[in-house]
């Protein structure tokens, strides 16, 4: 176990944190909502080439500081792209000896839309949020394709894009069944819905959502900080040597004989 | 001998090297490219097994979970901390890329960390370079290189210069031993117990060998494998039971023919003064003392690792890297793991 705690919580430390679960490498060096430096690089299928002279790039605009810590998404999404951004994290926090925090890869897509609900940043989309998103909850919903139908996905409740609180565990649904019970849930709730991150292979199910709100924003590394900032100050780091993607689903080959180990099992 | 880079020439070095191209994750301490201080290999084998093969999601996801600790057991083990290390050797290629794409991210995550140089190496050249680990190579040298991915006869007319003088043409010969392993109903990984049933039995039922053209170092053997699987149909048609042990002596037989005899006539035109027989189809009797015997015979001094050496691990990537180390010939954080690379463009 690394040893989290050689900082206390209110030290503000300095954090470099990364993502490549997605198409977009990002990374950022922050200090709690603090960005240092960010660089996001849309190099889909390279994240394994780019990725560590990307860091070092990064670490030297930050000012070339020693940093205190570091966070990675862990995922879901890309199997690949997961173990890219695991890999260098782990070995990283090892060679270094510094703290490891994983984030979910969702829940930091999520946190793409907090500048908008926070009325930082505006889009078309998310013009009436400032009046909108003050007088109810807003259901936060990253999603990431995974093919056939499916999204990884989770939920997040927050009022004024700051506070976050976690309403589903990550994991992949489809969303053709997913969505319209959400949308219902919402609606029952008075909760506005927002859909974040890949939309475009769910548009059409999406648009058929009453009132659902599509945000087609990408993983934003200047959001990566305070995520880390907080699982840090509650001492949440991870077991470097043992820290692993969370992939949500075994492998097509384990499900295969995990199937026919459960009919004979239950036979 | 080239006098390239002399004026770069390294000392000493102290290579930490990572290897994950297949199914054994492995970390270890080389010196001067030739003292294993540490060689740790976790072999995945028996999380395959029951899918009757390496599983490449699999393979991927499990170097991810022990990498870290795999290293960190090298050094302990070497008994040299991390600031000790000189520059990180890792497997480039060829491989499985989701399995390889582990180790080079990790193996540049350790020099940016360490700030020492990185140095990408090819498997091959890794298998070769065993060797060394275990004396002097002399050149002209002719490898003989067998696996479960490779069947290649490689020269090397001075240290670190290759070139590759004949190759499969399709299966390699683990691959071949496994296929037929399967059709004589053993577990995965077959290929070694068809080399002990082969040297059990007194019977053999004789196949063809595959020489292909006047002159071509080249194998072939899906046509061999292909003649296994038509001499059991055909038994079965009979009704009666195929002799399993003499079809295995018949495979290997043919096999061993064959690789040997065109080694030696390799070895022979391109004046090789040593013979080095590596890869992980390197334990396989059949094959190992065959070559031994010719070798004797030819007045050919043969070089064959130890077991440990022969299949898939990290010392023998240090080992290599080393060629790399000395020229000061490194690779830069860009490194791209690829599923196929050049042996003879790895050349020093
Ligand atoms: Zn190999």
């Amino acid at each position: 176990m690394t040893n989290g705690n050689k900082r206390t919580a209110g030290d503000n430390p300095l954090m470099l944190c990364f993502d490549t679960s997605t198409a977009v490498l990002a990374a950022s060096v922050c200090r709690g909502a603090e960005v240092l430096a960010s660089r996001h690089s849309h190099t889909e299928r390279n994240h394994a080439v780019r990725i560590v002279s990307d860091l070092k790039t990064l670490l030297e605009e930050a000012g070339g500081e020693e940093i205190d810590g570091i966070a990675v998404g862990r995922g879901p999404g890309s199997y690949t792209g997961v173990r890219i951004g695991v890999s260098a994290a782990k070995t990283l926090a090892w060679a270094w000896d510094k703290p490891l925090v994983g984030l979910s890869s969702l829940e930091t897509l999520a946190m793409a839309a907090a500048p908008y609900l926070r009325g930082d940043k505006q889009a078309t989309e998310t013009a009436a949020f400032a009046s909108r998103h003050a007088e109810r909850p807003v259901w936060v919903v990253p999603i990431m394709d995974a093919r056939r139908g499916q999204v990884y996905g989770a939920r997040f409740e927050t009022t004024d894009g700051s506070v976050w609180r976690r309403l589903d565990e990550d994991a992949i649904r489809l969303i053709g069944e997913w969505g319209p019970s959400l949308a219902a849930n919402a609606a029952e709730a008075g909760a506005l819905l927002v859909f974040v991150g890949e939309i475009g292979p769910h548009a059409a199910v999406l648009a058929t959502l009453e009132g659902a709100v599509a945000l087609p924003l990408a993983i934003d590394a200047s959001e990566m900080g305070r995520l880390a900032a907080a699982r840090l100050a509650k001492g949440l780091v991870e077991d470097v040597h043992g820290f692993a993607p969370n992939y949500t689903q075994l492998t097509e080959a384990e499900t295969k004989l995990g199937d026919g180990a459960r009919t004979e099992g239950q036979a | 001998m080239t006098t390239k880079h002399v004026s770069e020439k390294k000392d000493g070095s102290l290579l930490l090297a990572i290897e994950t191209s297949c199914d054994e994750t492995s970390a270890a301490v080389v010196r001067d490219g030739r003292e294993v201080l540490s060689n740790i290999v976790s072999s995945q084998i028996e999380t395959h097994r029951r899918f009757g093969g390496v599983v490449p999601e699999i393979a991927s996801r499990k170097h991810v979970e022990s990498i870290t600790l795999i290293v960190q057991e090298a050094l302990t083990e070497a008994g040299v901390s991390r600031r000790d290390i000189d520059a990180i050797a890792v497997t480039q290629g060829p491989g499985l890329i989701g399995a390889l794409l582990v180790g080079v991210v990790a193996a540049k995550s350790l020099a940016l960390a360490l700030d020492v140089p990185l140095i990408g190496t090819h498997h091959i050249a890794g298998h070769i370079y065993a060797n060394r680990l275990i004396g002097d190579i002399v050149y002209p040298a002719l490898a003989l290189v067998v696996s479960g991915g490779h069947t290649e006869l490689v020269l090397l007319p001075e240290e670190g210069v290759f070139r590759i003088v004949g190759r499969t043409r399709d299966d390699a010969v683990g691959e071949a031993y496994d296929k037929v392993a399967r059709a004589l109903f053993f577990p995965y990984p077959g290929g070694p117990h068809v080399d002990r049933l082969a040297q059990q039995s007194d019977e053999e039922i004789v196949l063809p060998r595959a020489w292909l053209e006047e002159g071509s170092y080249d194998f072939s053997f899906s046509g061999l494998k292909s003649a296994v699987l038509a001499e059991i149909n055909r038994t079965k048609m009979k009704g009666l039971d195929p002799d399993f042990a003499a079809l295995a002596r018949g495979f290997q037989n043919s096999v061993v023919d064959v690789v040997t005899t065109k080694a030696m006539k390799a070895a022979a035109e391109f004046g090789a003064r040593q013979l080095l027989l590596c890869g992980g189809v390197a334990a396989n009797r059949g094959i190992r003392e065959r070559l031994a015997a010719r070798c004797e015979e030819a007045g050919l001094p043969m070089l064959v690792p130890p077991m440990s050496l022969c299949s898939d691990n990290a010392a023998m990537i240090g080992a290599a890297a080393d060629l790399k180390w000395r020229r000061g010939q490194f690779s830069s954080l860009d490194l791209a793991a690829a599923a196929q690379v050049s042996l003879e463009e790895w050349s020093v």
